[in-house]
């Protein structure tokens, strides 16, 4: 689009067009020689295996043996695939409860701790915790927390009147959203630190002026710090859609998928078609309708974030 | 600020040099040194699985033209590891086959070698469990340890009770009478873990019901027995054992539960306990409970097998270790160790039970020698789809999200309706 | 969330001028509100802190128990016997020091490239404008979205090709380049005005000048967030040097917590002992390196 616009603002003058096109030449070296370090080991050893892997959901390949091509069948077999249609509807669902509360969390507290308090670097620290605590430690205390019949979380509950509270990780229906609370706990300090990252990109004269403007803390964050943000919030956003909807660490320790399929999400779902059974065929085709769906999504923030830069 | 290009440079000239010098302490390759062949053999934990120590030594004391190097893979994630590398072309000689499932994977791929001829000279029923490993005729692993399942016990809290021929109900009983306590003094009659195949295993062995067959009535009396432990208060609730990832070794040897039915390879652990001092439990083995009290014992088990690469780079030398290591003098080896071998003849079993600290009293000897061992899940392609669907269906009927019979209506048809 | 307490220490540097109008009864009152304000907020927030660290006290507690005594019903915080001899004996039954070297060599390795060429690549994407950027950007992005599970196993195929499997290289090659850093990088500088570009265009920087000189000093804030993660992802790593590194010499410290989880069974206090070790640098880093991501010198670059 750039394109456009340049040669038409010089079409009268031919030396102008020239050297605008020598310019956009140069763009293009100089963009790409930014670029090139990291996309050459990137595209070697990313790039390349993983459209390999994409290739091979038209294939019935066991990892092993030459593969056959089968065409659509594995995605005619993905439209078939009760665990499929499980998986992905418990994914979303992860995600839906995941994306909007660690979002929230983490720009609270990035907010919270960007402040000169006195012991403000032990609690960052503290809130960073949870992403490095060994996921077994996390999976035992989450689980005595949410232990239905003597939990704390229960005996609260019932302390505040809930006669039938949640049975969480014994129950198809509470399992999820129990999920969801220790998610957000262990990675609402990662998503901080990249927040705390970019609030200092904030300029302090502009909460300056509109504090001589006589406007309230509310309306300085709504309208300086998080516009402000939107670049970070951007990064955020994506990264927390797509490691949505990619989890699997934590449900395989926490609950591996159970009780039943109730926490069952679509990367176990590929782990266990692909490396452990040998349907790789199978396990890509699913990879694929993860992927796309994630593109849509991120595709969709990518030009809300552009309409706003402009 | 403005020597800041400089220094990056320097880290990136860093860098490099380190890069460098990670790509010259790769490992090398085990070729063969002064005339020997040195084969290679993928194994899981070797410095805490000894089983494994025994058999290189034994099986290198006797063939002194061969080394044998161990590739170790750590058991959690051992088959992943193991498919990953297969594809990549590797070539270990020997392959251990943790279960039967991986090893019809791994076979019906192509990617393991033949051994039916060498099969064909056994003497078989030696062999405990070797038909698990044919595959329409053909045979591509020997078995050379063979585990299976008993009724461990302390034998402080059963006191004198009489073990040996006790069935489902007279189990029920006795662990509702070894019950006693509450709150963090609480002791259990017994533990029943939480995989499935404590009730369906054990249902499938002593009542000839197929795990693959797609009808499972055959379920109910285990898990109404189960259910029944559970709710009485003499064994520890499922959820909670899920929830807490409860260790079933800590309930025996913590005094929490009075009995324990486990798979034979405990032994060795509580062994290894006992001499590192971390355990001061008296235990003892018992045949499980039956379903009558006819006087025969019937349990399930679950063997393992080394098999050959098929890109094996000594293909020989690595059949040896494999003949060697499934035959009468490895299992001689690892007897002695208090690991139960494959192949069984008497005096192998003197060996098991002069293991200091095995239990060596008659209901231990009696619990060791069951009539009937049936292989944990039948070897096909659908077995591992199979298993999936019997273990989310267990775990929603141990949890009380289903009832038996709505447990089993949805195995029946799940396993009918997905598992082509 | 307290937002009486947002920007505050801007606030105290530079107190606004009150009109005269504002009696001092009400500044009073607005000192003694805000006073209770802080207090309150530091009360929720170590409240909270305290919470979030319970499990990491779990497996502080576990950590100095014995194996059997680690998964017990109800859970018992303070353990029977302190077993110190966890952290002695853990060294002696696995080269735990060796491992520490080989995780501590690739995550200082792969953070150097990723923040390296991550931050150079990002330059390429946010301040200079080449037909294809956007659409190779996305790309990218896109790469993030494929699990990895699903190219696992053909990566792992290159990699033998290329006779590299079992070699510290190979994780690097893997790990180094990825899409993260770059699209960190690229959303930071977007923050940062083109104007300053312009301007240093005009006294004569080309665009490498630029990146070394006027941008990347403004992104303190954001190399070091980019560190830390990257540090901390690959020190945690277990899948990636499981898959790759078999040589026992070559393994990193996850793999060898992993070691003690057995074929049945696992012997849980020396994981937890491990893993507060484990923990043990990541804290080091973060508490020195947090002054970077948070009190940065962007701002003063930017009037």
């Amino acid at each position: 689009m750039t394109t456009g616009t340049v040669s038409s603002a010089h079409r009268a003058d031919a030396a102008a067009s020239v050297a605008a096109r020598r310019r956009k030449r140069r763009g293009v070296l100089v963009g790409w020689s930014f670029v090139l370090p990291n996309f050459l080991g990137f595209a070697a050893f990313t790039l390349v295996p993983l459209l390999g892997a994409l290739l091979v959901s038209f294939t019935d390949w066991n990892s092993y043996s030459p593969p056959n091509w089968v065409g659509l069948a594995n995605f005619r077999r993905l439209w078939q695939d009760d665990n499929f249609h499980t998986a992905l509807a418990n994914t979303c669902w992860y995600a839906a409860g995941h994306i909007p509360l660690t979002l929230a969390a983490s720009l609270g507290l990035a907010v919270l701790l960007n402040q000169k308090l006195r012991g403000a670097g032990i609690l960052r620290t503290a809130f960073f915790f949870p992403y490095v605590t060994s996921l077994v430690a996390v999976a035992v205390v989450w689980n005595m927390l949410f232990s239905p019949d003597v939990g704390p979380i229960n005996q609260l509950l019932h302390g505040f009147g809930v006669a039938n509270p949640p049975r969480w990780t014994s129950s198809t229906d509470w399992a999820m959203p129990a999920l969801v609370i220790a998610s957000v706990w262990r990675d609402m300090g990662y998503y901080m630190v990249l927040y705390l990252a970019g609030l200092q990109a904030v300029p302090a004269e502009l909460y300056e002026a509109a504090r001589v403007d006589g406007a309230g803390p509310w309306q300085r964050f709504w309208h300086i710090t998080v516009p402000a943000l939107r670049p970070t919030t951007f990064f955020v956003v994506v990264m927390l859609t797509i490691s949505s909807f990619k989890v699997f660490d934590l449900v395989q320790i926490m609950t591996e998928g159970g009780p039943g399929r109730s926490t069952l999400v679509l990367s176990q779902l590929i782990f266990r078609e692909g490396i452990t059974r040998g349907r790789f065929g199978y396990a890509s085709a699913i990879s694929l309708a993860l992927f796309l769906i994630c593109m849509v999504i991120t595709a969709i923030q990518f030009q809300a974030q552009r309409r706003s830069e402009r | 600020m403005t020597r800041n290009p400089g220094r990056t440079t320097s880290l990136l000239a860093a860098a490099v040099a380190l890069l460098s010098v990670a790509g010259c302490s790769s490992a090398g390759s085990g070729a063969s040194t002064d005339g020997k062949t040195t084969i290679k053999i993928a194994v899981w934990n070797y410095a805490s699985t000894p089983e494994f120590k025994a058999l290189i030594d034994g099986f290198e004391a006797t063939h002194p033209d061969i080394q044998v190097e161990p590739v170790d893979i750590l058991a959690d994630k051992y088959p992943d590891k193991l498919t990953t590398m297969l594809a990549g072309g590797d070539t270990t000689d020997v392959l251990t086959m943790k279960n039967v499932i991986d090893y019809s994977r791994y076979a019906s791929r192509g990617q393991l070698a033949p051994l039916t001829d060498y099969v064909a000279q056994l003497d078989r029923p030696s062999y405990k469990n070797l038909t698990a490993y044919d595959i329409n005729g053909e045979y591509y692993a020997l078995p050379y340890r063979n585990d299976f399942w008993v009724l461990f016990y302390n034998k402080a809290m059963t006191g004198n009770a009489d073990l040996s021929h006790l069935t489902w109900s007279g189990f029920s009983s006795l662990a509702k009478q070894l019950t006693s306590g509450d709150g963090a003094n609480k002791v259990y009659g017994t533990y029943l873990h939480t995989w499935r195949s404590v009730e369906q295993a054990l249902a499938a062995a002593q009542t000839d019901g197929n795990l693959l067959g797609g009808d499972y009535g055959f379920f109910k009396k285990q898990y109404e027995l189960a259910l029944d432990l559970q709710k009485s208060g003499a064994a520890l609730p499922y959820s909670t054992a899920t929830s807490q990832k409860v260790t079933y070794d800590s309930q025996l040897t913590t005094h929490k539960a009075a009995t324990v039915p486990m798979g034979t390879w405990w032994a060795a652990a509580l062994l290894a306990e006992k001499a590192k001092g971390t355990n001061d439990v008296d235990w003892g083995m018992a045949p499980v409970p039956q379903t009558t009290d006819g006087g025969k014992t019937t349990t399930f088990g679950s063997p393992t097998a080394f098999a050959i690469n098929k890109k094996a780079r000594h293909a020989d030398a690595a059949k040896q270790f494999v003949q060697w290591a499934s035959g009468p003098e490895g299992a001689a080896a690892i007897a002695k160790i208090g690991i139960v071998p494959s192949y069984s003849d008497s005096t192998i079993m003197k060996a098991f039970f002069s293991v200091p600290g095995m239990p060596n009293d008659e209901l231990s000897r009696k619990a060791m020698q069951p009539d009937t061992v049936v292989l944990e899940m039948p070897v096909s392609e659908r077995s591992s789809d199979v298993d999936q669907i019997l273990t989310e269906e267990h775990q929603l009927v141990m949890s009380g999200q289903k009832s038996v019979d709505q447990g089993i209506q949805e195995m029946n048809k799940r396993v009918t309706n997905e598992v082509k | 969330m307290n937002p009486t307490l947002l920007q505050e220490d801007r606030a105290v540097h530079r107190p606004l001028p009150q009109p005269d109008t504002i009696s001092t009864r009400a500044r009073r009152n607005r000192a003694a509100r805000h006073a209770a304000g802080r207090v309150l907020l530091y009360l929720a927030l170590v409240t909270l802190a305290a919470a979030i660290l319970l499990p990491f006290v779990w497996m502080l507690s576990a950590s100095l128990k014995t194996d059997q005594d680690v998964f017990s019903v109800p859970v018992r915080w303070i353990p029977d016997g302190f077993h110190w001899n966890n952290f002695t004996d853990i060294w002696s039954q696995i080269p735990l020091l060796t491992y520490v070297g080989n995780s501590l060599f690739l995550s200082v390795v792969i953070t150097l490239l990723q923040v390296l060429t991550g931050s150079f690549a990002a330059y390429g994407f946010a301040k200079v404008k080449f037909p294809g950027r956007d659409a190779l950007f996305l790309g990218y992005i896109a790469t993030i979205a494929v699990p990895w599970q699903a190219y696992m196993v053909p990566q792992y195929i290159l990699m033998q090709k290329l006779g590299l499997v079992d070699t510290r290289t190979s994780l690097v090659l893997l790990q180094a380049f990825g899409a993260f850093g770059v699209f960190l990088m690229r959303q930071y500088y977007l923050t940062i005005p083109d104007e300053l570009g312009e301007a240093a265009r005009l006294d004569g920087l080309t665009e490498y000048g630029i990146w070394a000189r006027v941008v990347l000093p403004l992104s303190k804030p954001a190399l070091a967030g980019l560190a830390l993660l990257t540090f901390v992802n690959t020190w945690n790593d277990y899948m990636g040097p499981f898959i790759y590194l078999t040589s026992n010499d070559l393994w990193t410290i996850q793999i060898g917590l992993k070691s003690f989880v057995g074929m049945y069974d696992a012997q849980y206090a020396m994981i937890m002992a491990g893993s507060v070790i484990s923990v043990v640098p990541i804290l080091v880093i973060f508490l020195l390196g947090q002054r970077y991501f948070v009190r940065g010198v962007a701002t003063s670059g930017m009037k």
